[in-house]
């Protein structure tokens, strides 16, 4: 208890305050002895849910429900905010893509023209950041906002629809052309109203609309058509581009008119040699098993299942017919418009102004468009057939009226009156309608033109004559006139030229329109796309079209171009090896088709072309070297000089030794000797040039550069000795190989002559005529002499006596030559193998070369190099028999040897050349031994 | 001795011992010869199993024999020009003559000339039909291959030229040889170029499916009847083999560095100008320009026997043996009619002239059989049936089984248990 006061007592001790004294401190004084700095929060933490903002603090939700507000001023703030904050954080946009573009489209329709403006502005900016695939499941939505639009009773609606337009057509044609059935009328009425019932009785033929003209747009009903049609334009370029068009359509349209043509199916490539060592392994069959691959063409009856659901609709000649019989009538009307408005002011019809020119100019396009939206070959025929049927007079009666057309030059100060107009213009985006070139409606005229004239009977053709006769002085003028046509004008020519060629059936029209195009052909200083071009029409023509149309055929000027080609080709060398190479791909068929005069012209500049030093064979890239050879196979006849080139080219080393193989064998094929062509009338390659080509060919030196040997003093040369009778001239190894390569080749078809006896005779007179009295030899030739000896050799011919020893010479300069090669194993194996070869099969030669074998002749320093022969003739198991035959002989060359050298001291060489010997020997006796003993 | 089922045949370009013979394919004895002229090359044929069609070699007939009058020459049909190449329809209704750079052809019932077609640029060098002469393809020193569809070629009117089914381009030097495989329009064609490469097509679609890049110029080419092997007969002598399905599960040869010699037959000196393979793709008959026939396994690549011919080989083939080939007083069914040598359609219509009636001799002989792809399908499904039954089995009966073994399962592990029990208790029990 007492102890519990006291505690208490010691809680509230009282503190005795006395003056003077500093008061203690309290027990909970604060203690301010710090500093303070401030921390600077620019702004407040943002909450994870709120998301980024734009400058003034508002976030996506904010905004899209700001698209809801009655005042315009705020919708376009929200829309350019928006914009805003999607260029800042593009990842939104994908986050939000459904509520962004569901809002946007909706504003579409909007009353105010800026909030209109600011929607399409943004609406570009997304297009530009969400690929198609995305925008997909969205895009019913905008098209429905779309139709809408342009379907709006405001007329500024509607033009501001053709932007949007323009904004999807730019980012998303694919998605668009889906659209088609709904578009395409809308397009109609934009333009059209749809005429009473009444009147649509009386005018039945013109269709169902009738062209609309309203007073209060800002802009001439001229130029809102010309948007509106420029719009309808590229929309059904859209439809026609994004379908999977079939192979044969592809290659009549424009430019991929004469493309290659690609298959399905993949082939599998090898060679030999890769297939042979196992690397590469063939797998043929897997794609073609008991179930017809999906690529076979073969069908036993035309698939009655379409394309795509949209394909459905737009690919069939009738509803493109149905389509096209509503506006082709407006059409019609417009151009009359157009064409009307102006012959009032002026007294010549045919120029133009320069808007009405593009008015024309869509117009055209459009109706070529509506042809192409048809992919099959047989529903477009059907469809030509219509448009004939319905429209010849009518298209005849207003475009051919004024045909050609020109631009009427208008005066400077009407066009500064005019400028508020093109503003305005430029403003409704037609900037790209306004400058057609003149030449561009022509020729797009034709091409519309063209499609309507049928092929085939005659009295058709006589009813077009009217119409097509200006088209075609037009081409012919157009084409020859000696100015440069841009790429695509000359497509489009040359596609009217085609068409026109193949429909009219007649030499006549056929060679005047050829001639054109030969003219612009002959042109010089053609940029090499153009002339590309041009060379692959004649090509296509000729190789396409030739079998079916005889008048095409029989053109004169085709004859003359594929007559002018070879001499191109030597005119163009190297300059431009891709143009040389579009050169022989026609070069090629046509001389496998044995066209005469090509053929002609080939064998007239054959010399030039296969020149060795600067022909096409030499300078080309390899694979037009391979064509160039190739092409060689069907030359009619091979005259000396060309044989002189040809063997030259083989051995100059600039065509690879493959290739010189290859050329040897068609020179090889073409002879009669070789037996392989039937009994021709005309040889083509006389026996005695087909003997001397390859005897040039084997020795690899001309007669002349031979003779220039003999007496050149190079560092290549080795001088002539005891042990080497003649002065080798050494080849480079590059040089040496080739040419063994070649050797190999020459051989080979030597060998499957007829006769072998008579051939060798003649090689054995070639030898000893050119060869023998040489002193200076290259070391190729004597290893392609050593090398082809024994392999013609027949067993029952006997060889002259100049030619072994001229042979034994070659022989012991080689074995000479085979000790001073360290360098390469390649050249001292091929050297070694021809010497073999010669002294294995000729045993006459071996027992030349070892009386030849001087010793007392020699200096001391020759003395090793002999053994070192003899060693190596020794050693050879397979020559050891001949050997010894000749054992006398040897024994009395190593006496002497022995005793000649008579050094204190016995060298290796010759305790080597001593071992070998006795091996051999020792070999030899204990097999006589043996024989003896049996 | 019974009759052999296969023979091959083969001719030569001098023609001194006999025109072309016959000879045993395991043996190469000789069974029969034919005298009379020589034959050109790729121009030997057998006609309805009845008569040998052989092209003289340089003139401007062919030669007829009957198949069981051996040494002699029955008659001569006189062509427009001199043959390159002939083949005769495996059904025996046709025949195809390559004569300059068009083919004629022929039906065998009433020997009309059918059609004449240009369209090779230069002369026809060969010319082969599918196995069921519903196509036949042709190829030319033009570099072209030409697939036609024949029905299609005697059924058109003669206001429109006949138009070939494929043009197959993609030679660069003139074609030497084609073989067509079988299994109709089904089929596989390679075409063997001077351009060193063979290339295998698809007959239905046109499309190429392989080429074989060699490094000498090809002058024969023939496929086995699996279409397993390619074998390609080079103009050195060399016969090379490709393989056309690796069978990836490699049996352990990799460390056999034999790569190189055993894809090649070697053994001719010459060009190598036809190639043949037996019925069960064992044998493989080359004939060359060296002047021999060589008969080689394929297995091993040994040559099996080898014949010394007087010239240049020109046509060597093994087919079926023919059933009138070894009697020898057996007849033709029909005779030889006249060939026309002009193409001439209002003959067709009446035939007064001849007095005869147009007959198809395969008519009664066809029994309305499938077509190749019902075949092809039903030999797929049952192919498919097969390999499901034997590696997946049937659905509803592998849930059988699974049960019928899950139950035996649990009654040997109850069986199990029990002995446990049992032996515990025996061992456990205090004694």
């Amino acid at each position: 208890m007492k102890s519990k006061k006291q505690k208490r007592q010691g809680d509230f001790q009282k503190v005795q305050l006395k003056v003077g004294k500093k008061k203690p401190k309290a027990d909970n004084a604060t203690n301010v002895n710090f500093k303070s700095k401030a921390i600077h929060l620019p702004e407040q933490l943002k909450h994870a849910d709120s998301g980024p903002t734009t400058n003034r603090q508002l976030d996506i939700k904010d905004l899209l429900s700001k698209l809801h507000h009655v005042n315009s001023n705020i919708k376009q703030g929200a829309l350019v905010g928006l914009r805003e904050l999607l260029s800042g954080q593009p990842t939104l946009i994908e986050l939000h893509a459904s509520a962004v573009l569901s809002e946007v489209a909706a504003l579409f329709t909007d009353k105010d023209g800026s909030v209109r403006a600011a929607a399409v502005r943004l609406l570009r900016f997304i297009a530009q950041c969400i690929p198609p695939e995305r925008v997909a499941p969205f895009f019913p939505l905008l098209s429905a906002h779309l139709t809408c639009a342009m379907t709006h009773i405001s007329e500024a609606i509607q033009e501001d629809a053709l932007r949007v337009l323009d904004v999807l057509l730019e980012h998303y044609p694919g998605l668009l052309s889906q659209r088609h059935t709904v578009l395409l009328t809308n397009f109609l009425e934009l333009i059209s109203q749809k005429r009473k019932s009444g009147t649509g009785q009386d005018k039945a033929g013109k269709g169902a609309f009738s062209l609309t003209i309203s007073t209060n747009r800002k802009v001439t009903a001229q130029q809102w058509r010309l948007t509106v049609l420029l719009r309808l334009g590229s929309f059904l370029q859209a439809v026609v581009e994004e379908r999977p068009l079939e192979e044969g359509v592809i290659s009549r349209i424009g430019l991929g008119m004469w493309a290659g043509e690609k298959g399905s199916v993949t082939p599998v490539d090898v060679s030999w040699e890769e297939h042979a060592f196992g690397k590469g392994k063939i797998q043929v069959f897997e794609n073609s098993g008991a179930v017809p691959s999906p690529h076979s063409a073969y069908r036993l009856r035309p698939d009655s299942k379409a394309g795509g659901g949209m394909n459905k609709e737009l690919c069939s000649a009738e509803t493109v017919q149905g389509f096209a019989g509503t506006l082709v009538p407006l059409l019609l009307e417009i151009w009359v418009e157009a064409a009307g408005g102006d012959s009032v002011q002026t007294d010549s019809d045919h120029l133009l102004s320069a808007e009405a020119m593009a008015l024309m100019f869509q117009i055209l396009t459009i109706l070529q468009l509506l042809r192409r939206l048809t992919p099959q070959r047989d529903q477009q025929d059907i469809l030509d057939a219509w448009f004939r049927n319905s429209y010849l007079t009518d298209f005849k009666h207003h475009f051919m009226k004024n045909f050609p057309y020109g631009l009427r030059e208008v005066a400077r100060h009407k066009k500064k009156a005019d400028g508020k107009r093109i503003r305005q213009q430029v403003a409704a985006g037609t900037v790209a309608g306004t400058n057609v070139e003149p030449l561009a409606l022509n020729v797009t005229l034709c091409q519309v033109m063209v499609t309507l004239s049928l092929r085939g009977q005659d009295h058709i053709e006589a009813e077009d004559a009217d119409w097509l006769g200006p088209i075609r002085v037009f081409i012919r003028e157009t084409l020859s006139n000696g100015g440069k046509l841009s790429l695509k004008h000359l497509a489009a020519l040359l596609e009217v030229v085609w068409r026109m060629i193949v429909t009219q059936r007649s030499r006549v029209v056929t060679d005047d329109l050829l001639q054109a195009v030969f003219v612009q052909y002959q042109q010089r200083n053609l940029a090499v796309s153009v002339r590309t071009l041009l060379l692959r029409f004649f090509s296509r023509l000729y190789i396409q079209e030739q079998q079916n149309h005889p008048h095409i055929a029989r053109s004169r000027i085709l004859a003359c171009w594929l007559a002018s080609l070879p001499v191109q080709l030597v005119q163009l060398g190297s300059r431009n090896p891709q143009l040389s190479a579009q050169l022989l791909e026609t070069i090629h068929p046509a001389a496998a088709r044995g066209n005469k005069d090509l053929l002609q012209s080939l064998q007239k500049n054959a010399c030039s072309i296969y020149d060795p030093q600067e022909g096409c064979v030499v300078v080309l890239p390899a694979e037009s070297q391979k064509r160039l050879v190739q092409i060689l196979h069907f030359l009619p006849a091979f005259p000396a000089e060309l044989l002189a080139c040809l063997s030259q080219v083989c051995n100059t080393g600039r065509v690879s030794a493959s290739l010189a193989t290859m050329l040897i064998r068609s020179v090889h094929l073409r002879s009669p000797l070789s037996g392989c062509s039937s009994s021709l009338q005309d040889v083509p390659v006389k026996d005695v040039d087909y003997l001397s080509f390859f005897f040039t060919t084997l020795t690899g030196f001309s007669s002349e550069m031979l003779r220039a040997l003999q007496d050149t003093d190079e560092d290549g040369l080795l001088p002539s000795s005891t042990l080497s009778p003649l002065s080798v001239f050494a080849t480079t190894l590059e040089q040496f190989l080739h040419h063994w390569d070649i050797v190999e080749e020459v051989c080979h078809c030597l060998n499957t002559l007829g006769s072998r006896a008579q051939c060798f005779d003649v090689i054995q007179n070639a030898i000893n005529k050119n060869l023998c009295g040489l002193v200076v030899v290259p070391d190729c030739v004597c290893a392609a002499i050593l090398r082809c000896v024994p392999r013609l050799l027949d067993v029952n011919f006997l060889p002259s006596d100049t030619l072994l020893h001229f042979l034994s010479d070659c022989c012991l300069s080689m074995l000479n030559l085979l000790l001073q090669l360290e360098q390469s194993a390649r050249k001292r194996d091929a050297v070694w193998e021809a010497c073999f070869a010669a002294l294995s099969t000729v045993p006459r030669l071996l027992r030349l070369v070892l009386q030849s074998f001087h010793v007392f002749d020699l200096c001391e320093e020759e003395l090793p190099v002999l053994a070192q022969i003899l060693s190596l003739l020794l050693q050879h198991t397979q020559l050891r028999n001949h050997m010894m035959a000749n054992a006398s002989l040897l024994q009395h060359i190593i006496q002497d040897l022995t005793h000649f050298y008579g050094g204190e001291t016995r060298e290796q060489w010759l305790t080597d050349l001593l071992y070998c010997y006795s091996v051999t020997l020792s070999g030899h006796r204990t097999n006589m031994g043996m024989r003896d003993i049996y | 001795m019974s009759a052999p089922v296969e023979v091959v045949l083969s001719a030569d370009s001098a023609g001194q011992l006999f025109n072309c013979a016959v000879f045993d394919p395991h043996s190469g004895s000789e069974f029969l010869s034919y005298r009379g002229g020589n034959t050109s090359s790729r121009s030997l044929t057998v006609l309805n199993g009845e008569y040998i069609l052989g092209a003289q070699l340089g003139k401007n007939f062919i030669n007829v024999w009957e198949i069981q009058r051996k040494d002699q020459l029955q008659q001569k049909i006189v062509c427009p020009g001199i043959v390159t190449c002939l083949s005769a329809s495996p059904d025996g209704l046709y025949v195809l003559a390559g004569i300059a750079e068009a083919i004629y052809l022929w039906e065998m019932s009433t020997g009309n000339l059918l059609a004449i077609l240009s369209r090779h640029y230069q002369d026809v060098s060969c010319i082969r039909f599918t196995d069921d002469s519903s196509h036949f393809v042709s190829g030319g020193k033009d570099n072209l291959a030409l697939i036609w569809n024949l029905s299609s070629v005697v059924q058109l009117d003669s206001s429109r030229t006949p138009e070939p089914r494929h043009i197959l381009s993609r030679h660069s030097l003139p074609i030497t040889d084609i073989h067509c495989g079988l299994m109709g329009p089904q089929a596989r064609v390679a075409t063997a170029s001077l351009d060193q490469t063979v290339k295998v097509w698809e007959i239905s679609s046109g499309e190429m499916l392989l080429s074989v890049l060699f490094d000498v110029g090809i002058m024969s080419v023939t496929l086995d009847p699996c279409e397993y092997f390619l074998f390609c007969g080079g103009s050195d002598g060399n016969i090379f083999q490709v393989s056309l399905c690796s069978t990836s599960l490699s049996r352990d040869k990799t460390f056999q560095t034999d790569s190189d010699g055993n894809q090649v037959f070697k053994g001719h000196r010459n060009l190598v100008t036809c190639l043949s393979v037996s019925m069960d793709g064992t044998l493989l008959l080359s004939g060359s320009n060296d002047e021999t026939v060589r008969m080689w396994d394929v297995q091993s690549k040994q040559c099996i026997w080898s014949i010394n011919h007087k010239g240049p080989v020109t046509n060597a083939a093994i087919i079926p043996a023919p059933a009138n080939m070894f009697l020898a007083d057996s007849h033709p069914a029909v005779p030889l009619p006249r060939f026309s040598r002009h193409l001439n359609p209002s003959e067709q219509g009446d035939t007064t002239g001849s007095g005869g009636v147009c007959l198809r001799l395969g008519a009664n002989t066809q029994v309305p059989e499938g077509t190749y792809l019902e075949k092809a399908d039903e030999l797929y499904s049952l192919m498919c049936a097969v390999t499901d039954k034997s590696v997946f089995g049937d659905g509803e009966n592998t849930k059988v089984r699974v049960s019928e073994l899950e139950e035996e399962v649990k009654t040997l592990k109850k069986i199990n248990k029990d002995l446990y029990e049992f032996s515990t208790q025996l061992l456990t029990k205090p004694n």
